[in-house]
């Protein structure tokens, strides 16, 4: 079934909505967000001993105790919690905590090299985009995004990501760069994302050795496509769509 | 040397005037010799002062500290180890960038940060993916062929003896190439991965070549540089010492011959007397101000930050900035259209793995009048990593659940990208922005806006990548608009009014003053920038340290005091 692409959003395959995307296997082995993958039997982390000791320090350091939020305030963090839930669909646990790690970074300060001339800080970027988000959500008929429906908060996300919303005095596609650029890689550095995708992770001193097409390490896990679906969602004990 | 002899070759001979790789350490990452290093007293004239330890100026101080200069090279980044300093990870490894703030605008503005520059000692080389193509000749005269952007004051041949010397201290492995000028490689080329080698069959279905290479990563002994693991981490650093950066190819040497290196030390200021001439460099350390003579200034700072220095160094003299008398300063900065293109595969392609700079084609380099516009592109891969990736995805217009499945299928995928020659436009520009650094320099602000025929060009790039996948039998297709390098801003040219440098380098309006980074190139071609910015340095070294560029109040150079060798 890894020959066929229904699966893929371009024919068909998943779309932005609530609930697992259908057919995907359960987790076996390690953690993934949300408990699904396409590699259940992979854990990145079984190979730590094969990091070497600067690097292991780094990418474990991603799992440990989630510092409490600094830069945002309450309710901006209610609203950006909910965002970053939505744009990465992270509808239950085991989420990574991707709000968190946005904010301990700009509460450090740290800066990505650029900023747009009619852009503000990037910081300040996010508390708008937290402030035009309940505005939007009220607009329909929500108290504000964070408690808004799934649905209202599809509605929002999918014209913030189009460019549809007009916001006063701030260019929208710019804002959604900013905020999908902090957002993707806090996500896309955790391991837990890394077993949900097959990504080997680092490779030093071990490296590669396997290239070629449909070639993998001793270690590496292949993808499973051929889950039945129907098992699978009862064995997980949900609701299909 | 004919090419049957050079392929014989291959590998086993050591670069001339060149001994970095054999001062290495076989068991360490960390760069030697750093506790002996040379050490100048501030208020002593040295021969000359290098803002910027990157692929220009790294590679001008080991030319001329071989011919006796004394040196002192200050680098606003750290002093790399990699092995205590680098992490084998994509979000751990922002540190190697240029990250302080940057203004963009224009219609098209550039995203810089990880992207565009280094910060530290080997700079931007130290994360570069490790393409090292020259130019083609026709770069040199595009005005004359073409009637668009400018003629460099030099030619390929004056460039030529520097790129093979380059190529061997680097070094470059590739199959012979058959464009611009042929030429072979000094290494032979690496094994490519799944993707790659999908891409070349379907490439040569719809008649276009590919080659393996060029890069700048050893295939065989080189010294005490270790083999590449094909871990595919070249853009976060290589802990391997494997890919070639001015870190391990030419400060070993350049310590080696007296150069002292300052590193986490911001050049904010360059000095100048009454007579319009430098007498050194203001820098900043942990917040110090601090101030080093020097008998010439050398800028080697990247696109961007060379043309703020040189902005923010007006003075009584020079009220507009030095060097800029014309308003040129800053002007014609370029990047490369680089849209990526990535294809699925029915096979995981797991396109993480080898280092992700494999095959190129130059087959659509040179302007081709059927097109409709003029210059052209290269075809290259870029193997994305998941943070890489996820952006990619992205750009294609995918969020949520859509975006996680797309993410999900990563080891199916494999990218090709482009890069598209964009021409010099005065209004590209770098100038400085109203806010500043926390020394109190204002910071630069990139202006960028495409013409036509740069839209053109792209898009023709584009479709050749969706043809080649296409024809590779890709199931699916994402594709992402990105730009590339960085390049232009201080132009040599032949005639003061036409640009900042003259054919040498040398400020036309400071007779002591010399750009030697990315920043003099009038153009930029559709090949990767770094080789052709080492062989400038490499070419400027060589008439400097032999007299043939005059210092005026210094005579000749060649009067100037050679040291021996102190090791
Ligand atoms: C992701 C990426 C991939 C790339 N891939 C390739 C590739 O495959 N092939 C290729 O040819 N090129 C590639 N490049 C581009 C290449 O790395 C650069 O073009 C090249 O290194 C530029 O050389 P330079 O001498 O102009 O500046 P740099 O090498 O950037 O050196 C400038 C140095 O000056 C220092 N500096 C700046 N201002 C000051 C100051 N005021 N005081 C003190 N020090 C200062 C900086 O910290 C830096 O270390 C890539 C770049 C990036 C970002
Ligand atoms: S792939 Fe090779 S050259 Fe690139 S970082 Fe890894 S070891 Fe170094």
């Amino acid at each position: 079934m890894s020959e066929g692409v229904g699966h893929l959003p371009h024919h068909g395959g998943a779309e932005p909505h609530e609930g697992p995307p259908p057919g995907l296997p359960r987790q076996r082995r390690g953690t993934t967000p949300q408990g699904y993958g396409r590699y259940p039997d992979f854990d990145v982390l079984d190979q730590v001993d094969h990091w070497d000791e600067v690097t292991r320090r780094v990418v474990l350091s991603r799992l440990e105790k989630i510092p409490p939020i600094r830069f945002f305030d309450e309710r901006e963090a209610a609203t950006l919690g909910a965002f970053c839930d939505t744009v990465l669909a992270q509808h239950s646990e085991p989420r990574i905590p991707v709000l968190a790690m946005v904010d301990a970074k700009l509460h450090a300060h740290q800066l990505d090299g650029y900023r747009y001339a009619d852009m503000p800080p990037d910081g300040q970027t996010w508390r708008q985009v937290a402030r035009c988000l309940d505005e939007e959500a009220r607009a329909l008929r929500a108290d504000d995004f964070a408690s808004a429906s799934q649905g209202i908060r599809d509605n929002v996300v999918g014209r913030f990501a189009e460019g549809e919303l007009a916001w006063e005095g701030f260019p929208v596609e710019k804002a959604w760069a900013v905020a999908m650029r902090m957002t993707l890689s806090a996500f896309y550095s955790h391991p837990w994302a890394w077993n949900e995708i097959g990504f080997g992770g680092p490779a030093y001193p071990r490296g590669f050795a396997r290239l070629g097409p449909g070639q993998r390490e001793h270690w590496e896990e292949p993808p499973e496509f051929a889950t039945d679906p129907v098992k699978d969602v009862a064995e997980r004990g949900v609701e299909g769509e | 040397m004919s090419t049957r002899l050079a392929t014989v070759l291959r590998g086993s001979r050591r670069p001339p005037e060149n001994d970095s790789a054999w001062l290495l350490d076989p068991e360490r990452r960390g760069v030697p010799g750093r506790e002996s290093m040379a050490r100048f007293a501030e208020r002593e004239e040295v021969d000359m002062v290098i803002v910027g330890c990157g692929a220009g100026g790294a590679t001008l101080a080991q030319r001329l500290a071989r011919r006796g200069w004394r040196i002192v090279v200050l680098e606003a980044g750290p002093f790399w180890d990699p092995d205590e300093d680098w992490v084998s990870d994509e979000a751990g490894s922002r540190h190697l960038f240029w990250n302080d703030p940057r203004v963009i605008g224009g219609s098209d503005p550039v995203e810089l940060g990880k992207n565009n520059s280094g910060r530290g000692v080997g700079g931007s080389m130290v994360h570069y993916a490790g393409y090292v193509p020259r130019f083609h000749p026709s770069d040199f005269e595009v005005r004359s062929r073409d009637g668009v952007a400018a003629d460099w004051p030099i030619s390929y041949a004056d460039l030529k003896p520097h790129y093979e010397r380059v190529e061997r201290e680097l070094p470059a492995a590739g199959e012979h190439w058959p464009w611009g000028d042929p030429h072979g490689y000094p290494h032979s080329p690496h094994p490519v991965a799944g993707g790659a080698l999908r891409a070349m069959e379907g490439a040569r279905k719809i008649g276009i070549e590919f080659k393996v290479g060029p890069v700048a990563i050893a295939n065989g002994s080189f010294g005490h540089r270790p083999h590449c693991i094909y871990r595919g981490l070249c853009l976060q650093g290589c802990k391997v010492n494997a890919k070639g950066s001015p870190l391990i190819t030419h400060v070993p040497d350049a310590l080696a011959h007296g150069v002292e290196i300052r590193d986490r030390a911001q050049a904010t200021r360059i000095e100048v007397d009454e007579a319009g001439r430098c007498t050194g460099v203001t820098y900043v350390v942990d917040g110090v101000e601090h101030h080093q003579r020097a008998a010439v200034v050398t800028v080697a700072g990247y696109s961007i930050e060379t043309p703020r220095l040189l902005l923010h160094s007006a003075g009584p003299r020079f009220p507009h900035g030095l060097a800029n008398g014309n308003d040129l300063v800053g002007r014609g900065v370029m990047v490369q259209g680089a849209p990526q293109v990535a294809g699925r595969f029915p096979e995981e392609m797991r396109m993480y793995k080898a280092p992700p700079p494999e095959i190129c084609s130059e087959q659509f380099y040179e302007t081709d009048p059927a097109r409709g516009f003029v210059r052209g592109f290269a075809l290259q891969t870029v193997g994305p990593l998941p943070i890489a990736w996820a952006e990619h995805v992205l750009a294609d217009g995918h969020w949520g659940q859509a975006l996680r499945e797309y993410m999900r299928d990563y080891n199916h995928w494999y990218t090709l990208g482009a890069l598209a020659e964009l021409l010099p436009r005065p209004q590209n520009r770098v100038t400085l922005a109203d806010e500043s650094d926390a020394n109190g320099v204002p910071v630069a602000r990139m202006d960028y806006s495409q013409c036509d025929n740069d839209r053109a060009n792209i898009a023709a790039a584009k479709q050749t990548l969706h043809d080649v996948l296409e024809a590779a039998g890709a199931q699916d297709v994402l594709t992402i608009d990105r730009y590339a390098h960085l390049v232009g801003g201080c132009a040599m040219s032949a005639s003061p009014e036409d640009g900042v440098v003259d054919s040498d380098h040398r400020a036309w309006e400071v007779p002591n003053l010399f750009v030697c980074d990315g920043s003099v190139m009038p153009t930029q071609g559709s090949a990767n920038p770094a080789l052709t910015i080492m062989a400038l340095a490499s070419r400027l070294a060589e008439r400097l340290g032999e007299g043939r560029v005059r210092v005026p109040g210094r005579g000749t150079s060649t009067s100037w005091r050679k040291t021996s060798n102190p090791r």
